[in-house]
């Protein structure tokens, strides 16, 4: 019987290990585990960069695409049909 | 002041007065953006399209009230974030049943373990990730990967992941306990993951 919790575990807890939302207890053991296991660390690392990843992949396109341009121009028409 | 933003003060100015040549000018070099924004929170749907042109007449409706303490890009963008959020709201949506998605990579032995340790490759994210950012090539998948994620999970990983909102105000937002809060965005995480780790990986589909 192993005092560190096992992979399984540690990779169920992981964002509220990084949001500090675990008691003391719990972090060091997801603590010391990480140090030891490579595919725990890994899949920390990957968590952790997500944001910049979606951050990056999920940035406006240079143009707008053919939809947003027809909501605009439906917009447009309401107002000169509203001054009207 | 700069040249582009005399231009932009006389716009709003001409854009308020009902002027819609106005509007489509100020707005234009935006739309992008505001679409965008909109469509990470409700997908490619109609409801996406639906909100941004609601968000579009509320920016033209408050455009007197706008006092140019921020960008006009900024305070715009936060009209199509509200719009989006409240057509998401809105809408009847299917029975957003939490689905088991798994809070774990995996696979595992009987004891919680890694099994296969030495045979799988490792995700570099640091490494493998960056290039395929810049060329633009993960887009498709996370897209594809946002839209498998129940809504519940999707509008937590979009605010806190994407737009940087600060866990309480998610929870307040969702009307969650901070630790619902938590566990969707890690169920959101562990699946978009997983979909960028196979898909960087070239391995399963
Ligand atoms: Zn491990």
């Amino acid at each position: 019987m192993t005092l560190l919790p096992s992979c399984h575990d540690v990779q169920t807890h992981l964002t509220e290990y990084l949001e500090g939302a675990l008691p003391f207890h719990r972090r060091l053991g997801i603590g010391v585990h990480l140090l030891l296991c490579r595919v725990c660390s890994g899949v920390l690392r990957g968590l952790q960069a997500l944001p910049w990843v979606a951050k990056a992949s999920l940035k406006a396109p240079e143009t707008a695409p053919e939809e947003a341009r027809r909501a605009l121009a439906d917009v447009q028409a309401l107002l000169r049909k509203g001054s009207r | 002041m700069t040249e582009a933003s005399l231009t932009e003060t006389d716009l709003i100015q001409r854009a308020a007065q009902g002027d819609s040549d106005a509007f489509g000018d100020l707005v234009r070099p935006h739309l992008a953006l505001f679409h965008n924004g909109i469509q990470r929170i409700l997908g490619n749907s109609a409801d996406a399209q639906d909100a941004l042109q609601d968000a579009l007449l509320s920016i033209h409706k408050d455009l007197p009230r706008f006092e140019g303490r921020s960008r006009f890009s900024s305070w715009g963008y936060k009209i199509c974030m509200n719009s989006a959020l409240m057509f998401r709201r809105s809408r009847v949506r299917i029975q957003d049943m939490e689905r088991p998605e798994p809070l774990a990579l995996g696979p595992f032995d009987a004891a919680g373990h890694h099994t296969e340790t030495d045979r799988r490759p490792e995700w570099q994210v640091e490494a493998q990730a960056h290039d395929l950012v810049e060329r633009g090539e993960l887009r498709d998948c996370l897209m594809r990967a946002l839209d498998e994620l129940p809504d519940s999970q999707r509008i937590v990983f979009v605010l806190k992941d994407v737009e940087d909102w600060e866990m309480e105000d998610v929870a307040r937002h969702l009307q969650l306990a901070p630790g619902a809060v938590r566990q969707r965005l890690h169920r959101a995480r562990a699946l978009l993951q997983t979909r960028l780790r196979d898909h960087v990986l070239g391995g399963r589909p």
